[in-house]
């Protein structure tokens, strides 16, 4: 059934791509050139042009099938997230995204007034993204190649990251840098019940989320990007705090481990060809008492890396883009342990991703991929078939 | 904690006030800002100290990338010396506003952004982006990702600038050629 997906969707794409042919550009004012005419924008643009002043309405969704080999297909609205924005006036903004993940969960993934006093500095607060890596911050279907984001942003840097917080952000043009600096709420790594940190997955099931959120230390975060050399961009992004526990909880030894965080990313394009890198490595401290105190199997260091490159077979001037991809990821939970736990093998993982991305339009992608996912205790990999529809508007 | 928290909200607080005072207000005084801007980038790419810059009314009608346009005449005691246009383009969500100067043949000799209303996509702004614009004859057509490169993170920003900058061109053209300018 995949090869027959997989021929169906390529017969489409070679059809739409052949009736791309670009039409030669006219010096005629009364026609815009083929390369003006980008439709996906037309329409966001037009959109907009009809809301009242000050109201900006957006959105980025995803429906996604998974087929794991031997297993059932899973089909699912994996995210649906209405953006609202309103500008008080050039300088006063408010952002906010709320976010349906699964049809039925409700989050509010970004909530925050900006004030901007000149391009060099910006400051922010309330319910942001923290700053780390690549897809944290540019998470929208139609930035990422693959169906599923990498599963580094997952694994290691917890997608979609984000707290309550305060912070900075500004760009030193002549030199092509962009910064941001800010201070957040951290993790919770002890709801007074159990320990909400564990060795598959690290930091993921401690994120606040802004709901009701402990805070009982405060986190920094910042990155760096530069941009330069065109084509390339490339950034440095570092996240320094402590956990927090509940109320009691965290007079007690280990509840709270100490959380930092440091991570590389580039990207570059060049015409056809596209690459991006990513290095992600934290380390915590305190884990064995964490993990004496939780009965959890917190790494103390974890780190995760891939590598991708991409190239548009269709020409530049057309306004859709198919994108063939290949990805590899290699990340490890357990990179190093404390003595009380045992190293999981398993927690070392490798993947390769092959895949196509077909913008149809700015905006709207058709993906396809296969992932072949092995581990460090596995000698024979199992593999994923993915396919997915996205939107950002 | 609190009383770190305390100091860090205080902090903030007296660096907002502070920059809300010492800082020029863009809604007030955004046209004087534009004039500013384009007197001190023509005194630089031109090296001229004395000169006259007249608006002129121009019917480049506007696209879906160039919002608005302003176009002036840059003259230098009765010797014609170039052209300064400022453009309105859209970003996703706002406006922004760039500068071209060209020389008498309009080839462009600087592009700039003067001022930009997002977080994000503002990597637009780099110099070193914006040179990509400069000293071809002004029948070349920019095309992006082919010899205007991407920026990942501000594609719609780039896709918008680009357009319009072709829009207005192939208007300029035009009206020289008819002798308009």
């Amino acid at each position: 059934m995949k090869i027959k997906i997989i021929m169906i969707f390529l017969l489409l794409i070679s059809v739409n791509g052949v009736s791309q042919v670009t039409q030669p550009i006219k010096d005629n004012i009364n026609q815009y050139s083929p390369i003006n005419q980008i439709n996906g924008y037309q329409r966001i643009l037009n959109n907009l042009s009809g809301i009242p002043q000050g109201v900006t309405i957006g959105g980025y969704g995803e429906v996604l099938y998974n087929k794991p080999d031997n297993l059932n297909a899973e089909i699912d609205v994996q995210r649906l997230v209405v953006l609202f924005g309103y500008k008080f006036d050039d300088r006063v903004q408010f952002v906010t995204e709320i976010e349906f993940e699964h049809v039925k969960e409700v989050y509010v993934e970004q909530a925050f007034v900006n004030y901007s006093i000149s391009p060099k500095l910006n400051l922010r607060a309330g319910l942001m993204l923290v700053p780390m890596g690549i897809v944290n911050e540019f998470h929208e279907p139609t930035t990422f190649n693959g169906v599923e984001r990498p599963s580094i942003d997952n694994k290691i840097i917890p997608t979609t990251w984000r707290e309550i917080g305060i912070g900075a952000s500004g760009r030193i043009d002549n030199i092509g840098l962009r910064y941001q600096a800010y201070l957040f709420n951290g993790f919770l790594s002890h709801d007074g019940v159990s320990g909400k940190l564990k060795g598959a997955n690290a930091l993921r099931g401690g994120r606040q989320k802004g709901a009701e959120s402990t805070m009982s230390n405060i986190n920094i975060a910042g990155k760096l990007d530069y941009y330069g050399v065109n084509g390339l961009r490339i950034g440095v992004s570092g996240y320094n705090g402590k956990t927090s526990a509940v109320d009691v909880q965290n007079q007690i030894v280990g509840s709270e481990i100490g959380v930092s965080m440091v991570g590389f990313d580039g990207r570059y394009s060049y015409k056809k060809f596209s690459a991006r890198s990513q290095y992600t490595f934290a380390s915590f401290s305190d884990t064995d008492l964490y993990n004496e105190l939780t009965r959890s199997d917190l790494g103390s260091e974890i780190y995760g890396y891939y590598l991708e490159t991409g190239y548009n077979f269709l020409p530049v001037t057309n306004k859709q883009r198919l994108v063939g991809f290949v990805r590899y990821e290699n990340f490890d939970t357990h990179h190093s342990v404390e003595s009380n736990i045992t190293k999981n093998n398993a927690y070392h993982r490798k993947e390769w991703t092959y895949g196509f991305s077909y913008h149809l339009a700015p905006g709207s992608v058709f993906k396809i991929d296969y992932q072949s996912k092995s581990t460090n205790s596995l000698n024979s990999p199992f593999g994923q078939f993915n396919m997915g529809v996205g939107v950002w508007f | 904690m609190h009383k770190r928290l305390f100091f860090i909200f205080l902090f903030f607080l007296v660096g907002i006030l502070a920059s809300a005072f010492a800082s020029i207000n863009l809604s007030n005084n955004q046209s004087k800002y534009i004039l500013k801007q384009i007197r001190k980038e023509i005194t630089t790419v031109f090296l001229l100290k004395d000169f006259k810059l007249m608006e002129k009314s121009l019917a480049i009608p506007p696209s879906l990338f160039l919002r608005a346009s302003t176009f002036y005449k840059i003259e230098s005691q009765t010797k014609k010396i170039g052209y300064a246009i400022v453009v309105t383009a859209p970003s996703k969500t706002d406006v922004f506003e760039y500068l071209i100067l060209t020389d008498e043949d309009l080839k462009i000799k600087k592009a700039k952004v003067l001022i930009y209303r997002e977080d994000y996509g503002g990597e637009i702004a780099s110099k070193r982006w914006l040179s990509q614009f400069v000293n071809h004859s002004s029948d070349h057509t920019y095309v992006y990702g082919d010899n205007i490169s991407a920026i990942s993170g501000a594609t719609i920003s780039v896709h918008s600038i680009t357009s319009s900058i072709n829009h207005l061109f192939d208007f300029l053209r035009v009206l020289k050629l008819k002798g308009n300018i």
